[in-house]
């Protein structure tokens, strides 16, 4: 039998009892537990990610795990108030830090063995989380991944806000994949009303989309070389990303894109833009053409943090690392883009070099895409009523496959859920690290380039 | 190698934007005046988010590309507040961040300045104070200047520095 690829475990409070859905990629499981006394059976002995979903709907909603492996806190950290946010009856708004509790990291002893601590406040431009290592010399022998220092409350801001009203704050929860996001709110608008999605307007959201993707790997594309010791690239590639930029900012009015996916097409140059797509795709052939002769440059990239498919599979991993370890998962392999040209790409080992030729891969194959949707301008008309019902949505964002639940009550949100595909990948990250040194490890980390704000939420 | 040395000679100045150039030559005279007389020649800079959607952030990687080049106008990016003159603070403040961020003012040298970046620490934008946002005001430290936009882009965040060093008088 088929390993089922699980997508997301979340929990919903219900008036008399707490529902535990878990999705997968071909069905979805639903289980009532008691109000008075939760206690939920852990799939995690199954299913390794597992873990970090059942450990936040503990700390969410007080739901006790039986059988985990692991019953740490999550969410909550070593002064984080002791509340449940996510239960109907919790409305207070300033609570009191508690005490400091301290949190027992996941580490490995023995003699000559020591610990490694990085961050949360990191040396470079990026945002908070912290890495703890366990180290053997130079050699990692574990690494602890502790996040949700980013963590905002969102999913319980979002309740009792209507669907028009959620957008901007959902468009904010993690800005490189601002768009992403913004479609995946879309498509539910789209489910829950009786909106008439126009072509024109769909070729529109998914140009954006695409264009979202290329920043993204761009930006990658020069840093990863620069944590490689290799500056010139950053040079070279973060003036690309941002020429780029600056044409996202002409097609949507703003440079991330925030309030671009609505209900018409802005106007644009179509010209223009096939002409800055000639430039960008002849200046990224130049790119790799330069880079594939650096070979002390290959020598770091080559056979560093693999990922084994097997491991991958198991894992669940999404988006580019999967797909740089062979398996062949992406939210927009359907008939919609194949038309438009889309070919899924893939790499086989799963190094930081299968990384970086992938991201440049997708660059190319995302520059066709763009031709291929330049089309009309158009207009629908604003829904105003939604149907009360679940909604369930995936885009493929540029880290990966994105998961978005919503359930609308009343014409308002009654939860809100959404799991970026950094949520498992930060899972799997630790696994890269086996036969590599701690000086790799920005490399390994740059070169999946995950969100910690999409993360945490 | 030898091709990037070939391209190179051929397209000299490849990041050429009259708009943007001729707007940061005009400031930049001002910045390299206030920074001189301030801060000795060379403005440290330690941007630190404290729970931000990542925009703010790649705004100020943007900083470091070719077209706005921060580092000739006398402003550089520290890996550490240690060596920093000024905190660049992005984000809402979470709950969990709360405690680390005091400690990051603990550790800079005096006098450290707080320059809040975007509309968050202030909570002017979308993000309102809850249970896990507790905001810049609520640190109790002093802000010496605000920079606004969701997220502002590099020339705001620029002429922003330039204001703030303007208004130290």
């Amino acid at each position: 039998m088929r390993a089922q690829r699980l997508i997301a475990r979340f929990a919903i409070e219900n008036s008399d009892n707490f529902e535990i859905v878990t999705v997968f990629d071909d069905e979805i499981q639903r289980e009532m537990l008691d109000k008075d006394e939760p206690i939920l059976k852990s799939i995690s002995s199954k299913y390794t990610i597992a873990t970090w979903f059942e450990r936040k709907i503990k700390d969410d909603f007080g739901i006790k795990i039986e059988g985990a492996y692991d019953n740490r806190p999550l969410v909550h950290h070593e002064r984080f108030p002791n509340i449940y946010p996510m239960r109907k009856e919790f409305v207070e708004k300033d609570i009191e830090f508690r005490e400091f509790k301290p949190y027992k990291y996941e580490t490995v002893g023995g003699e000559g063995v020591f610990e490694v601590a990085v961050g949360p406040i990191h040396a470079g431009i990026i945002e908070p989380g912290h890495f703890h290592f366990s180290q053997e010399g130079e050699r990692m022998l574990h690494l602890e991944v502790r996040h949700f220092y980013t963590y905002r409350g969102i999913e319980k801001t979002l309740e009792g806000k209507n669907l028009l009203e959620a957008k901007e704050i959902i468009e904010r929860i993690s800005g490189n994949e601002s768009i992403a996001y913004q479609l995946a709110w879309f498509d539910i608008v789209k489910q829950a009303s009786d909106l008439k999605y126009d072509e024109k307007l769909k070729k529109y959201h998914c140009l954006l989309l695409e264009l979202e993707r290329i920043i993204h790997h761009l930006t990658d594309m020069g840093f990863m070389p620069n944590d490689a010791g290799f500056g010139a690239a950053l040079s070279f590639a973060s003036k690309l990303s941002e020429d780029t930029r600056v044409l996202l900012q002409e097609l949507s009015g703003h440079r991330f894109g925030f309030g671009s996916v609505g209900f018409e097409v802005k106007k644009y140059d179509k010209q223009k833009i096939l002409n800055f797509l000639n430039t960008l795709e002849k200046k990224v052939r130049w790119f790799e053409d330069w880079i594939i002769d650096i070979p002390s440059l290959w020598d770091r990239f080559d056979f560093t943090g693999i990922l084994s498919k097997q491991k991958a599979k198991s894992y669940c991993v999404l988006g580019v690392i999967a797909r740089s370890s062979g398996e062949k998962i992406d939210a927009r392999n359907n008939e919609f883009y194949k038309k438009h040209g889309f070919v899924l790409q893939n790499e086989l080992v799963g190094d930081v070099a299968s990384r970086f030729k992938l991201r440049i891969k997708e660059i190319y194959n995302s520059i066709g895409l763009i031709r291929n949707f330049i089309d009309g301008f158009t207009k629908i008309e604003k829904p105003i009523k939604f149907d009360d019902a679940e909604y369930m949505s995936y885009v493929e964002s540029s880290i990966g496959e994105l998961f978005m639940f919503i359930k609308l009550k009343n014409g308002k949100i009654d939860r809100f859920y959404t799991r970026d595909a950094s949520f498992i990948n930060w899972q799997a990250l630790y696994l890269m690290m086996e036969k590599d040194i701690i000086a790799d490890f920005p490399l390994i980390n740059k070169s999946c380039d995950l969100s910690y704000a999409g993360n945490d939420l | 190698m030898i091709k990037f040395w070939q391209e190179r000679v051929k397209n000299p100045i490849s990041t050429k934007n009259l708009e943007c150039d001729s707007k940061l030559k005009e400031i930049k005279k001002e910045l390299k005046s206030v920074i001189g007389k301030k801060f000795a020649g060379s403005l440290a800079i330690r941007m630190v988010s404290s729970g931000s959607c990542n925009a703010c952030e790649a705004e100020c990687n943007a900083l470091s590309n070719p077209y706005y080049n921060l580092e000739r106008l006398c402003m550089h990016f520290v890996a550490s507040p240690r060596h920093a003159d000024i905190i660049l603070l992005s984000g809402v403040v979470s709950a969990n961040m709360y405690h680390h961020i005091l400690n990051v003012y603990q550790q800079m040298p005096q006098p450290a300045y707080i320059v809040t970046l975007g509309d968050c620490p202030l909570l002017q934008g979308v993000f309102q104070e809850n249970f896990a946002i507790k905001g810049a005001k609520s640190l109790g430290l002093p802000i010496a200047y605000h920079i606004n936009g969701c997220p502002p882009n590099p020339q705001e965040i620029i002429t922003g520095l330039l204001e703030f060093l303007k208004s130290l008088g």
